[in-house]
């Protein structure tokens, strides 16, 4: 499984991450539309992004969310109704929403903020699938 | 037979093609009338009128039928209309409950208007394909389709002589018929009713979605009222309706960043808390079934008592155990997170024309497990599920089917009917084959199912007529009101909830408000004026549902943190401030939480005045059976001696000490009597109508509902 | 002697929330308990004790199906 992973004590909060998301998915440098967002919590710097668990595959009423060749949990645009449960239900609170958009978006574990990244705070991780949800599901708020 | 030898059999008998137009601000503007009779089809404005008056969904739909009709019309004649509108914010993708179409008719059952709110695709697409609602009127000779097409802007009427009139075939028939794709399935909302709705009062009318999991077209009913044995009787075999391209902007909201945080908002809440509340995800409404026998109000044995040691056979545990698939994405209309729509998949029919097939079973609802259960007795969640499938399928009203049900099995039992009335039915509490049976004959159109089908009203006139049964004691435990079987919920022990049942526009249903909680377990309702006060804010507050295309359950089947510090934490005040952001969110308007109750008193005091002007709506048709009210026999009183014996003690100060049993009840029941005219007294001024149930020309001007038509009745009565 | 939702009801020794609960099979999930006017969380309900002549509602959140 492709996915960003993460080293928050090297993250400095720049923001380059946010911008360089941004504008590749959008075309603008405007951080809220970026699939990775940076906090800053109690003197800490958060990195918020999906770590491909794929809660929300089940959670679409319409199969628009699927896990592509490389385990990369993607959204079918063509066939999404932007209802935004799977905004609401991710465990992470890592997909995305903005107002001038019908559809949520997510990190795709595309690397291009990991090139600009000046820590290597964030980089590409291709660990084997199975492992990585059998971590997730043991960390994860149980539901129902 | 495959369907392309079912499409080949059809014959176009009309076609109308129309521009798709725009919507905008939730409404198209323009509303859709067919009449069958003469095969007319005409596009109608949506008036400002329209929209300022009555909002949309059943607001528009009783405003139609209004025109439509006359005092004499009667449920069959060609004039009766059936109306499905949404609503402005039906078809938002992004709150949950916001998909759903409200129907309107005369009801057979009750002479007047009904309305029913219900699920499934059809009144979104009929929307976004460009129609805020459907107006069918008059009667096809043969069995007809009426097809809408979307996208390409087509509306047909095609005889279609060859598909199945029974809900889950037919609707998997034209889901397959009008797709191009399995893909394409999903664009396509079908609305039947059933072979039972040809014989039957109680029809019911399904509306499909298609689940891309199970790739089975799921069914939800409009249950009440008997719409599906007037669609039958217009011979409309289905309403079939194709739009491609759903989004989440279709209705031109006038502020999407509104509606998005609302949404939001109650998805992340209801991940957060379903679990621990309610459990709607997991069971939908049937998570309701051992709660309501542990406080004494789920009916058993025709509602004679409110639990029953073999409930936890039937308890939510055992359904979702065994039966209801979990983990499914089981909203009826998108976004809904709620999910409680519910099914059991594979499950393997054991009566019936069927018999031997693996169905998907929408449900079990909290209404089925009670209705076709507990109240006749039946504590078999496996007769629950196949009688609910069965129900759904032919057509039949499941709560009108259980209360009817549990009305004969007592008469069974008291002699006032036997075997041979019955053709061989034994009818007895609990006996489940006999009731199966039941409902096989209401679908052929066979033996004592057709007495039955006529439901209890017609019923207590036949058994006291050709039988010789005694009228007072059919009345007593009879439970319908204004021709309408009671819904599945014990009053006895709420005065509140008589009224909540009673005083109904369209007849015994809790969709107007319910109040047991408040008034019984949290005593927060006391006093008469308390009481008028909830039997004032609940029915408007819910009424505004139907004019919007909305559930009722994402109200309060989930509550915020936030609640238990709020001032009035029944009325769930964040979501109510929810609702009035996403109606401004998606109309432009800027209503506030006052004007939006004002919106529901204007449709709700007009249905009133609908159903005066159809010869009902007064005071007279507000009576209610006492059954709901108190002790009828014996053996209920003696059940809970303990409690009656105090309340005559502590109420009433009458010394049940040495009384006989029918003494005592007596006493209670001309006190329980007294107690809902005082509550009627007191609900009529809070609403603003007279002593007669009339609301006054003051209360309809003061809301801006005086139009002449609407006065000109109400003046008649004053 | 308590109020529960305005009505009398039996003291005992040792009553906590939780065993109010069961005495009076309040069991449905979705409930507000409040001590003289003071809201009582959930996870405290084992824990938290009801005094002689405490006023205490539970306040049941359920408005039909």
């Amino acid at each position: 499984m492709k996915l960003l992973e993460k080293n928050e004590a090297k993250c400095i909060a720049c923001g380059r991450c946010e911008e360089i998301c941004a504008n590749a998915y959008f075309k603008q440098e405007n951080r809220e539309k970026s699939c990775i967002q940076i906090s800053e919590k109690q003197g800490e710097n958060k990195i918020n992004v999906c770590n491909q668990c794929g809660v929300c595959i089940d959670i679409c009423p319409v199969e628009a969310l699927y896990r592509d060749k490389n385990d990369v949990v993607r959204v079918k645009k063509d066939i999404c109704v932007g209802c935004f449960m799977c905004v609401g239900f991710c465990p992470e609170e890592a997909m995305r929403q903005h107002d001038d958009y019908i559809e949520p978006f997510k990190c795709i574990a595309c690397g291009l903020c990991v090139r600009e990244c000046p820590t290597e705070a964030i980089f590409i991780g291709n660990r084997e699938t199975a492992a990585v949800l059998e971590t997730i599901a043991e960390t994860a708020v149980v539901e129902e | 037979m495959n369907v392309k030898e079912m499409l080949k059999a059809h014959k176009l008998l009309k076609e109308y093609k129309y521009d798709l137009g725009k919507l905008d601000k939730g409404y198209t503007n323009r509303t859709l009338y067919v009449n069958l009779t003469d095969q007319r089809i005409e596009s109608k404005p949506v008036t400002d009128l329209m929209k300022d008056k009555f909002i949309g969904g059943k607001g528009f739909g009783l405003w139609y039928l209004w025109n439509a009709v006359t005092p004499e019309t009667k449920w069959s004649d060609p004039e009766n209309e059936i109306v499905i509108s949404s609503g402005p914010i039906g078809g938002i993708t992004q709150y949950p409950g916001s998909g759903k179409s409200l129907v309107v008719t005369i009801s057979p059952l009750t002479g007047m208007p009904i309305d029913s709110n219900v699920g499934g695709y059809f009144g979104p697409l009929l929307k976004f394909s460009g129609w805020d609602a459907l107006e069918v009127q008059g009667k096809a000779d043969k069995d007809v389709i009426i097809y809408i097409d979307g996208n390409e802007g087509i509306v047909r009427i095609e005889e279609a002589p060859l598909e199945a009139v029974d809900g889950h075939l037919l609707g998997e028939q034209l889901t397959e018929m009008y797709a191009e794709s399995e893909a394409d399935k999903r664009n396509i909302s079908v609305v039947t009713a059933g072979t039972a709705a040809e014989h039957t009062l109680i029809g019911l009318l399904n509306f499909t979605f298609y689940d891309v999991r199970r790739k089975v077209p799921r069914l939800k009913q409009a249950g009440r009222g008997g719409i599906g044995t007037v669609f039958r009787d217009k011979h409309i075999k289905a309403l079939v309706v194709k739009f491609k391209g759903v989004k989440g902007d279709l209705n031109h909201p006038a502020d999407i960043s509104q509606i998005n945080k609302a949404g939001i908002k109650l998805h992340k809440e209801i991940h957060r808390l379903d679990h621990v509340q309610n459990r709607m995800r997991q069971i939908g409404t049937a998570n309701i079934i051992e709660v309501m026998d542990e406080y004494d109000l789920l009916p058993t044995h025709n509602y004679k008592y409110g639990s029953h040691p073999d409930t936890y056979k039937i308890a939510s545990d055992v359904f979702i155990k065994k039966y209801i698939t979990q983990g499914m994405a089981d909203g009826c209309w998108y976004g809904c997170s709620l999910s409680c729509a519910k099914a059991a998949d594979n499950f393997k029919l054991k009566t019936g024309p069927y018999k031997g097939h693996c169905v998907t079973i929408d449900g079990p609802e909290y209404e089925n497990a009670a209705g076709l259960g507990s109240n006749c007795g039946i504590f078999d969640p496996e007769y629950i599920l196949e009688a609910n499938f069965y129900c759904d399928t032919y057509a039949v009203d499941t709560i009108s089917f259980g209360t009817i049900t549990a009305f004969i099995m007592e008469c069974y039992e008291n002699g006032i009917l036997d075997k041979e009335k019955t053709g061989g039915l034994e009818l007895n509490f609990g006996n489940a084959e006999a009731a199966l049976e039941l409902l096989h004959q209401m679908s052929r159109g066979e033996g004592f199912g057709k007495i039955a089908g006529l439901g209890i009203r017609r019923m207590k006139k036949i058994f006291t007529e050709e039988y010789g049964a005694d009228p007072d004691f059919l009345q007593d435990i009879g439970m319908e009101q204004k021709g309408l079987e009671f819904s599945e919920y014990l009053p006895k022990e709420s005065l509140a909830q008589q009224g909540g049942y009673g005083l109904t526009n369209k007849g015994p249903q809790h969709d107007e408000a319910w109040l047991i909680f408040m008034d019984m377990v949290n005593n927060q309702i006391p006093t008469f004026e308390d009481k008028a006060e909830a039997l004032h804010y609940f029915p408007m507050f819910r009424t505004w549902f139907g004019l919007n295309g909305l559930c009722k359950l994402p109200w309060n089947d989930i509550a915020p943190e936030s609640n238990s510090t709020s001032d009035e934490p029944a009325k769930i005040p964040e979501h109510v401030q929810n609702y009035v952001d996403i109606f401004n969110g998606v109309t432009g308007k800027n209503i506030d939480k006052e004007e939006l109750i004002r919106q529901s008193e204007r449709v709700y005091n007009f249905q009133r005045v609908f159903n005066i002007r159809m010869g009902y709506g007064k005071r007279t048709h507000d009576k209610i059976p006492y059954r709901s009210v108190g002790p009828v026999t014996v053996e209920e009183y003696e059940s809970r001696k303990d409690r009656y014996d105090q309340q005559l003690k502590e109420l009433i100060g009458y010394d049940p000490e040495g009384k006989t049993t029918e003494q005592k009840m007596k006493i209670l029941r001309k006190y329980r009597e007294e107690q809902y005219e005082k509550l009627i007294d007191a609900v009529y001024m809070r609403r603003g109508w007279t002593m007669d149930g009339i609301p006054t020309i003051e209360k309809l001007s003061s809301l801006g509902m005086d139009l002449p038509e609407v006065v000109e009745v109400v003046r008649r009565h004053l | 002697m308590i109020k529960v939702n305005g009505r009398d009801s039996d003291w005992e020794e040792n009553l906590t929330v939780e065993k109010l609960l069961q005495i009076k099979k309040y069991s449905y999930p979705k409930i507000i308990v409040k001590i003289n006017g003071q809201l009582i969380d959930r996870e405290h309900y084992t824990s938290t004790p009801i005094h002689d002549g405490d006023d205490v509602k539970v306040i049941h959140l359920l408005a039909g199906g």
